[in-house]
């Protein structure tokens, strides 16, 4: 318990967790997001229970060993390469690099990690970003697990996507309106990043380990 | 007249899914839905009730898993992986512990929770979402 309390990094994983506000979450979520989407209010540490027993067998997927949950990363880092890449790079990297980008992960070594991830967050030359950006909005009010569509860095005429403009685009309602009241948080890492922002800057600096954009829309928090 | 046999079938709700009898669902023709903005520019925000429709899923085996006879399927866009692998495993009449693996364009499993829709929009082409099973891991 203790181990995962001190990875205070965002890309670690848990196998089950409850929260204040919610039931059960599930347990191949970064804990970081749990922790935009639930309990962004709460002081850190972040107080958790986890149990390790009668696990939910109908509600959450099963966890049986870390096999799984690296099955399950190395699936998300190919499906991200799959939008920004068409699988170009993850597919020329051999069986060691990517058990290399795991191993990083686990062990906390930024570097090792670091030196096969580089690799991922490249481009073209000749194009001024990623073919797609891997990203996944939530939201606690809503029934769908997360937002997830094909969405480019770059419009037509050259200019950069923002974040702004994705929301704009894919989930409108997270928006406020030009003079309206800032209804919703756009959280990512537990900062709000300015709508400004270009979207391929926030994928290659704010994604996740397994190169997604985890972003979450919580409501803003009443004084 | 004789029916189409790889016409749409509409997969079986997932409520009937546990502990009842093969059901393989009625064969109905459906006429195939058009094609939404998968895998072409940003597409705009999905009209109200594009939610309800179903998306078309064409299953390929993999090695030497067996073929189902029946390839295309009508499926819910809510429908998850894991209700899928339930139902190709029921329908090829796997035993419950053996594993079923499906992929995306050759190259990643999603993870079971995802939902068809999700990866239609994403990596659908020609009007429908081609995804292989396996019994064994096929693509690490």
């Amino acid at each position: 318990m203790g181990r995962w309390l001190k990875r205070s990094v965002r890309g670690a994983r848990i196998r089950r967790v409850e929260g204040k506000e919610r039931g059960k979450y599930c347990g191949h979520y970064p804990i970081g997001l749990l922790f935009d989407l639930l309990a962004s209010s709460s002081a850190l540490p972040w107080n958790i229970t986890v149990h390790f027993k009668s696990f939910p067998e109908k509600d959450l997927l099963h966890c049986p060993s870390k096999d799984v949950i690296e099955a399950h990363f190395m699936s998300c880092v190919k499906e991200a390469d799959a939008l920004k890449h068409k699988s170009q790079v993850i597919n020329e990297m051999q069986k060691k690099d990517h058990k290399q980008l795991w191993m990083g992960l686990q062990n906390d070594r930024f570097d090792q990690f670091w030196a096969i991830n580089r690799k991922l967050m490249e481009y073209p030359a000749e194009e001024n970003g990623f073919r797609y950006i891997p990203f996944r909005i939530y939201q606690t009010t809503t029934e769908r697990p997360f937002i997830q569509k094909l969405f480019r860095p770059v419009a037509p005429d050259g200019q950069l996507h923002t974040l702004g403009d994705l929301l704009k685009e894919v989930c409108p309602s997270a928006v406020a309106p030009e003079d309206g009241e800032k209804k919703n948080q756009v959280m990512i890492h537990g900062i709000e990043p300015m709508l400004e922002t270009p979207l391929q800057w926030l994928s290659e600096h704010l994604s996740y380990p397994d190169n997604f954009l985890h972003i979450s829309i919580i409501p803003q928090p009443t004084d | 007249m004789a029916e189409d046999p790889e016409s749409s079938l509409q997969l079986p709700p997932s409520t009937a899914a546990e502990g009842e009898g093969p059901t393989e669902g009625s064969p109905e023709t459906v006429t195939p839905e058009p094609p939404s903005s998968a895998a072409v520019s940003p597409g705009t925000e999905e009209p109200v009730g594009d939610t309800k429709k179903k998306i078309d899923i064409l299953l390929k085996a993999v090695g030497d898993t067996p073929i189902m006879k029946t390839k295309k399927w009508a499926v819910e866009r809510t429908r998850t992986i894991q209700g899928l692998i339930d139902f190709i495993k029921k329908f090829l009449k796997l035993v419950a512990s053996e594993q079923l693996f499906i992929y995306v364009n050759q190259s990643f499993a999603p993870s079971p929770d995802q939902e068809v829709g999700t990866l239609y929009e994403c990596f659908g082409s020609d009007g429908k979402l081609v995804l292989h099973y396996c019994k064994s891991q096929a693509w690490g």
